[in-house]
């Protein structure tokens, strides 16, 4: 018997991507006012599913109702006449552009019906927010707000679109636990007036807080719909991951050693020659891992730039094992005992059509035995790749694979190897897990753990706390350039997460 | 960017600022170095120019070390190094040459007149680029408005069924140029290349074929003059616009067109959308591929209007190659006018001047001298400076050059 | 532009998962999926298109093609049967493979000629663009090299002649990589865009030899004063024609350069830090600068390299067979913009490089006006713009490789993704 409250159902969705069933006869429902959490781990097939929803992709089986009735959704312009809305993970804003230019887009007031009307705009975009009570200029543009004011951007052009689905990928993944809370504040008060809501996430803690029912998926595949309520974050992650898991890792205390960096008043200019990293003084030690959180563009990027050479450094120094390296280029940094984990693998850690072999010998190519008075022996490179591929596990290639070839995963495995087998002294990670599925994952913080545990000195940058939290021996935050607190590891979340927002640096000044 | 970034902008502006309007002296002064000798002044000694292009090197010098940035500061030092050097050229010339070179009133003539091909190119390079398609191809656009502009008027007799055929004739070659980088996600800047040999080889083909060794005919109905009574007889405007072509009235208004369509319609908050964020106007159902080709024809019928004003209203004739460079000058002058209408119509007068600056100059030293011929690279040399930076750097639409791939 | 600085957008950063796409990077995917046979395709949809335009026009492209073919030389190869030997005091008639003195031999030499040059000015563009540069330059390098060898060439007359021919072209080969090196240089330090850069130099260059070698011009043969041209080559400078009349422009010893070259690119690309570092930058110059190489640097050295094959392009014409170079040369001579087609054809590798400047030699030589009868085209300049039309679509069709790579599949191939790169 159909349920009358069912506004959306979708019906045995199947979509294969070239070597991925990405998602397997998923059904998936949602009920008028519900707030519906889709759990489940990176590439378990959540934004595919949702991406089919909002014509994105077209799926090759299955069938979409909304309120009852058999839709076919082929572009997200449908989607929206259809009254679905889609907060996506990574925001669909044009920095450039102003709130109200960004949400009036493609559905813009004109004056005589060809010129832009801003004041309508701005009017219309000002009325919404006082209906939902957000707070935003709609003259601010929006590379100068913050990443929790863009989602509320993103979430007021659907209900500029009169959207009555909405939908949200990963929308905590960029916010701080205080800003989140905020958010879920905001969806209470749609789910008030009537929105039905999906919560994508992979975080435990808060789809139980947030959610009325839960449905996971695994690997493309429904494995089950529950009620949040009698759920718990053990049972909803066996569901997920399809065996027990540790949630945090296992380490034995820290046995620190000599001081291998030494920070003392760095200063640093971003892209647009503005401050962004502002008198930073940190010390990391032999044996342990120091973690730097804060929510992004607080000047983590550009610390760990000029760390590593590729930035100048205004001011300050910096010294690597007591030798001063502030003005070393980054061929000389690395070259001084540093290994750096970027934190975009596919824009800086690989040449993605170099070779592994090559890959592999990207810091040392010029050194010998990799050449000898400039001439290259590709056959060492190949020899020396054999060895490490093989001592870290990377599947899906061998040494003369192209590294674009790979998973995300091995992709990594492969960028971690190359910076660990140089012997570093300092170990630089900056969101070394991004976008890794939990094997990976695991692999990752396995690895750094044991890094620390041979004596090498690890700066850890993540944006998530969890990460921070379970593998570092000390916590610094970082905020507009500065360190505004250093913590301990059993820290808790929430006390990082005023610290995020600047809410100790108040303290101090008042 | 966080709550705070007003404060850290404050800090680092007062710094820059400084900096910069010392980068900017030295501009003007090394643009002073070479405008003083010149009529009316004509201060005749070589100390004039060598002590204002002096301080304009010293200017630049002292922004450089501030940290205004390589391209201001070291665009300074440039302009005051040639400012220096035309300078003392010019006073080494003769005061009836530089009279009768620098007749203000004539020149700014010519270089509206060279400036118009350029703008109408720049207009083009503009909708195309801000839409996300990169197009090296305008140069193709513009000869191909160039030879079949004059190929219509020609044959059908009116210079405006001409124009037609230009527009048509460069809007085609866009097309292409638009099916390859759009749909089929080809590098832009080699399927630019590719199209600006196609139009070289077109042309070629039915200039030949058309006109085989006779040349163009003389006799052809070129774009109209316009003469406004009451501003014709003004003293020096008179001359300057009072007898101006009618495309060039054209180019003016279509500058302020741009201005309104890119930043005051629908249309144009959309095509700027597609060129920043194309995935973002996709998702608000935007078509993507229907914006850029659209963008990218009426790039192409643009350059190819300024194409036929090149044959039909300046050089009343072709030759294969017709359009030497200027496609790519435009462009370079699309960058310099940071992406805008307006500022690239400034960049299109400054190439203009210099276009126009080189005709003229070698009859200062009379047309024998045969390094006058360098003269002519002039436009070029001055692009190139340009590019090189004089200006701050300019940010690019976000997505240009990148192919969107429609899932 | 393609390579323009971006700016950090937090939280806002359009597609940042997306792996930076370089067209060094698209071409070298273009090439894995599609081995050889992609641009043996790009080549013959781009004649088979070609044909069709010249259908268009009212002529026959099957006699049109012929009389391009008969044009190249290559029937030479196939002339099997007696032929003159030239045996001195005998009119002597051997069974040979090929005929040694034929019109075909002559043809033959032309178009290696041609071959020679474009093997360096698409080196030119070949090895900047390993670098992620689009060098469009090699026109202005290729005059700048025929300058200096012009300059050398018809100075210093009595000079022995190995001395003098060396310094020619190493003094060519370094003009160009200097005025190459200007491009490099904006690039790396201000990032000006190489494609506006390399073309103004290309202009400025030009006017440069009209006025060096124009009227009144400092290097003008003050003999020939009403078609100015430069002063001739004197015979100790000229290159050793060592196939065919020296006097009926025979083929010269640059081949032997050309194929040095070709040799030398594979060497430094393959073999080398530098091409290490070159392909490095190309593909990904973020990557590349957090690895600890210098961009900037390589994008300097790229540049001067590439002006190096640009400049010898240019001496081994001047020297080899053209011997003085006039307004009109300066004018309308395109050889340095082939070389960009034949570098994407010959995708960038020295092979193919090679092969490529095969097919463009044939195809310029093959369409030249004297080889093309006059029954075929009305005008025998048409074939000139023929072979401009084809290039221009080789052009478009490599830019297209999603085409290719989409007819590649029909017919039947699958596209092998994990194909080996050279390491």
């Amino acid at each position: 018997m159909p349920d009358a409250d069912l506004v959306l159902e979708l019906r045995g969705i199947t979509k294969q991507f070239p070597g991925v069933l990405a998602n397997d006869h998923v059904d998936f429902e949602l009920r008028r006012g519900e707030v519906h959490a889709l759990l489940g781990e990176n590439g378990a097939g959540k934004s595919t599913l949702m991406s089919i929803l909002y014509g994105l992709y077209h799926p090759d089986e299955g069938e979409i109702r909304i309120d009852g009735q058999p839709v076919s959704i082929g572009s997200p312009r449908e989607a929206i006449d259809r009254g679905i809305g889609m907060v996506h993970q990574h925001f669909m804003l044009i920095p450039v552009m102003t709130v109200a230019e960004n949400i009036v887009l493609a559905e813009e007031p004109t004056t005589a019906g060809i010129l832009l009307d801003f004041a309508t705009a701005r009017r219309r975009v000002e009325d919404i927010a006082l209906q939902f009570n957000f707070a935003i200029d709609p003259d601010a543009r929006i590379e100068s707000i913050s990443v929790g004011q863009q989602q509320r951007v993103e979430i007021l052009k659907a209900l500029y679109r009169r959207a009555d689905i909405l939908i949200l990928d990963e929308p905590t993944a960029v916010l701080t636990p205080q800003e989140a809370g905020e958010l879920f504040g905001i969806l209470k008060g749609l789910q008030r007036e009537g929105m039905s809501i999906i919560f994508i996430s992979h975080k435990l803690n808060e789809v139980l807080e947030i959610a009325d029912r839960i449905t996971v998926l695994r690997r493309g595949k429904r494995i089950e719909t529950l009620p949040a309520a009698g759920a718990t974050e053990q049972s909803l992650a066996s569901l997920m991951v399809g065996r027990d898991v540790l949630l945090r890792v296992d380490k034995a205390p820290p046995t620190p050693g000599e001081e291998l960096l030494e920070v003392e008043d760095l200063h640093v200019l971003d892209e647009r020659e503005l401050p962004a990293v502002r008198g930073v003084s940190l010390r990391v030690r032999a044996g342990e891992i120091v973690g730097i959180a804060g929510v992004d563009g607080n000047g983590q990027t550009e610390l760990i730039e000029a760390l590593t050479g590729l930035r100048p450094a205004q001011s300050g120094r910096f010294s690597v094992a007591g030798r001063d390296l502030t003005r070393a280029g980054t061929h000389e940094i690395l070259g001084a005992g540093v290994g750096h984990i970027p934190e975009d693998r596919q824009r800086r850690g690989l040449v993605l059509e170099f070779s592994l072999a090559e890959n592999l010998a990207l810091h040392d190519f010029d050194r010998a035995p990799n050449s000898r008075l400039g001439w290259l022996r590709p056959g060492r490179l190949i020899e020396r790749a054999k060895t490490v591929l093989k001592a870290f596990d990377v599947r899906g290639g061998g040494p003369q694979t192209p590294a674009r070839a790979l998973s995300g995963g091995n992709q990594q495995k492969v960028v971690v190897a190359r910076e660990v087998e140089g012997d570093p002294r300092l170990l630089i990670a900056a969101q070394p897990t991004r976008g890794l599925d939990v094997g990976a994952i695991e692999f990752v913080h396995r690895r750094l753990v044991e890094e620390r545990d041979e004596g090498r000195a690890v700066l850890l940058v993540s944006l998530e706390l969890d990460e921070v939290l379970s593998l570092s021996d000390r916590i610094l935050v970082m905020y507009e350039g500065e360190i505004v607190g250093e913590y301990g590891p059993d820290v808790t979340e929430e006390e990082l997460g005023v610290a995020m927002l600047g809410g100790t640096k108040e303290e101090v000044a008042a | 960017m966080s709550v705070g970034a007003a404060t850290i902008e404050r800090e680092g502006l007062s710094r820059l600022v400084s900096a910069r309007a010392f980068g900017w002296l030295g501009v003007t002064l090394g643009v002073l170095a070479f405008w003083l000798v010149l009529p009316p002044v004509t201060a005749r000694s070589p100390v004039v120019p060598l002590v204002m292009g002096g301080l304009g090197v010293l200017a630049g010098a002292w922004a450089l070390r501030e940290g205004a940035g390589r391209r201001l500061g070291g665009g300074a030092i440039a302009i005051a190094a040639i400012g220096i050097l035309l300078g003392l050229l010019a006073t080494r010339s003769s005061v009836e040459a530089l009279d009768s070179v620098f007749v203000w009133s004539a020149l700014i003539a010519a270089t509206l007149r060279a400036a118009t091909p350029l703008t109408f190119a720049a207009l083009g390079g503009i909708f195309s680029e801000r839409s996300g398609v990169v197009n090296i191809g305008l140069e193709g656009m513009l000869l191909m408005g160039a030879f079949f502009g004059f190929l219509g008027a020609d044959k059908l007799g009116t210079w405006w069924a001409g124009a037609l055929c230009g527009i048509v004739a460069g809007g085609s070659l866009a097309l292409v140029h638009a099916f390859v980088s759009i749909h089929l996600r080809a590098d832009q800047i080699v399927s630019g290349t590719a199209v600006n040999f196609l139009a070289l080889g077109i042309t070629g083909y039915f200039f030949i074929e058309v006109y085989t060794d006779q040349g163009t005919p003389g006799d052809v109905d070129f774009t109209p003059t316009v003469s406004i009574p009451w501003i014709e007889d003004l003293g020096f405007v008179g001359p300057a616009i009072g007898n101006m072509n009618l495309l060039i009235w054209v180019a003016i208004l279509f500058v302020v067109l741009a201005h309104v369509v890119l930043f005051h319609t629908s249309v144009g908050l959309r095509l700027r959308s597609v060129g920043e964020h194309p995935k973002a106007a996709d998702t608000v159902g935007i078509s993507v591929y229907a914006v850029r080709y659209a963008a990218v024809v009426v790039s192409g019928a643009l350059a190819g209007l300024g194409g036929v004003y090149l044959s039909n209203g300046i050089t009343h004739s072709f030759n294969e190659n017709l359009s030497a460079g200027r496609g790519f000058i435009a462009l370079a002058a699309v960058i310099f006018g940071r992406w805008r209408p307006f500022g690239a119509f400034a960049a299109c007068l400054l190439f203009g001047f210099t276009e126009a600056l080189a005709l003229r100059l070698p009859s200062a030293y009379g047309e024998d001298q045969a390094w006058t011929t360098l003269f002519r690279a002039l436009p070029y040399v001055v692009t190139l400076i340009v590019v090189a930076g004089v200006v701050g750097r300019s940010i690019p639409p976000a997505a240009v050059g990148r192919p969107y791939t429609k899932q | 532009m393609t390579s323009g600085p971006t700016v950090h957008q937090p939280g806002a950063a359009p597609e940042p998962d997306a792996g930076p796409d370089t067209a060094a990077a698209r071409l070298a995917r273009w090439h894995r999926a599609g081995g050889v046979v992609a641009p043996v395709m790009t080549a013959l949809l781009a004649f088979l298109v070609g044909g069709l335009v010249v259908l268009a026009t009212g002529s026959n492209p099957i006699e049109v093609y012929r009389g391009i073919w008969n044009g190249t030389g290559f029937e030479w190869f196939y002339r099997v049967g007696s032929h003159e030997v030239g045996l001195p005091f005998s009119d002597a008639r051997v069974w040979f493979p090929w005929d040694p003195a034929s019109r075909a031999a002559e043809n033959l030499q032309q178009t290696l000629l041609i071959t020679s040059t474009l093997i360096l000015t698409g080196l030119a563009v070949a090895f900047a663009f390993r670098c992620g540069l689009f060098n469009i330059g090699g026109q202005g390098q290729y005059f700048v090299g025929a300058y200096v060898a012009i300059w050398i060439g018809s100075s210093f007359e009595g000079t022995n002649s190995f001395v003098h021919i060396t310094f020619a072209i190493v003094a060519a080969a370094l003009a160009g990589a200097a005025y190459a090196g200007i491009a490099g240089i904006l690039k790396a330090t201000v990032g000006a865009h190489e494609v506006i850069t390399t073309i103004m130099l290309n202009w400025i260059a030009i006017y440069a030899g009209l006025y060096l070698f124009g009227q009144g011009g400092p290097l003008q043969n003050k003999e020939q004063v009403f078609s100015p041209t430069s002063n001739p080559v004197v015979e100790g400078a000229k290159l050793p024609v060592f196939w065919g009349d020296p006097f009926l422009q025979g083929l010269h010893a640059g081949l032997f350069i050309a194929l040095g070259a070709l040799v030398a690119f594979w060497v430094i690309i393959s073999r080398t830090t530098l091409g290490y570092e070159v392909r490095a930058v190309g593909f990904n110059p973020d990557a590349a600068r957090y690895g600890g190489i210098s961009v900037a640097r390589n994008y300097f050295l790229a540049m001067a390299i590439a002006g190096v094959f640009a400049g010898l392009a240019g001496a081994i014409d001047m020297l080899g067979w053209r011997f003085s170079i006039g307004f009109s040369d300066i004018q309308s001579s395109t050889i340095g913009f082939i070389g960009i087609a034949v570098a994407l054809l010959g995708r960038n590798t020295a092979l193919g490089v090679g092969l490529a400047a095969l097919v463009f030699g044939a195809l310029v030589n093959g369409t030249a006006t004297r080889n093309i009868p006059p029954d075929v085209f009305d005008i025998p300049e048409q074939a000139g713009n023929l072979s401009l039309t084809i290039q221009a679509l080789v052009l478009l069709f490599i830019g297209a490789d999603i085409l290719i790579l989409w007819l590649w599949s029909k017919s039947g191939q699958r596209i092998g993704v994990g194909r080996r790169s050279p390491v």
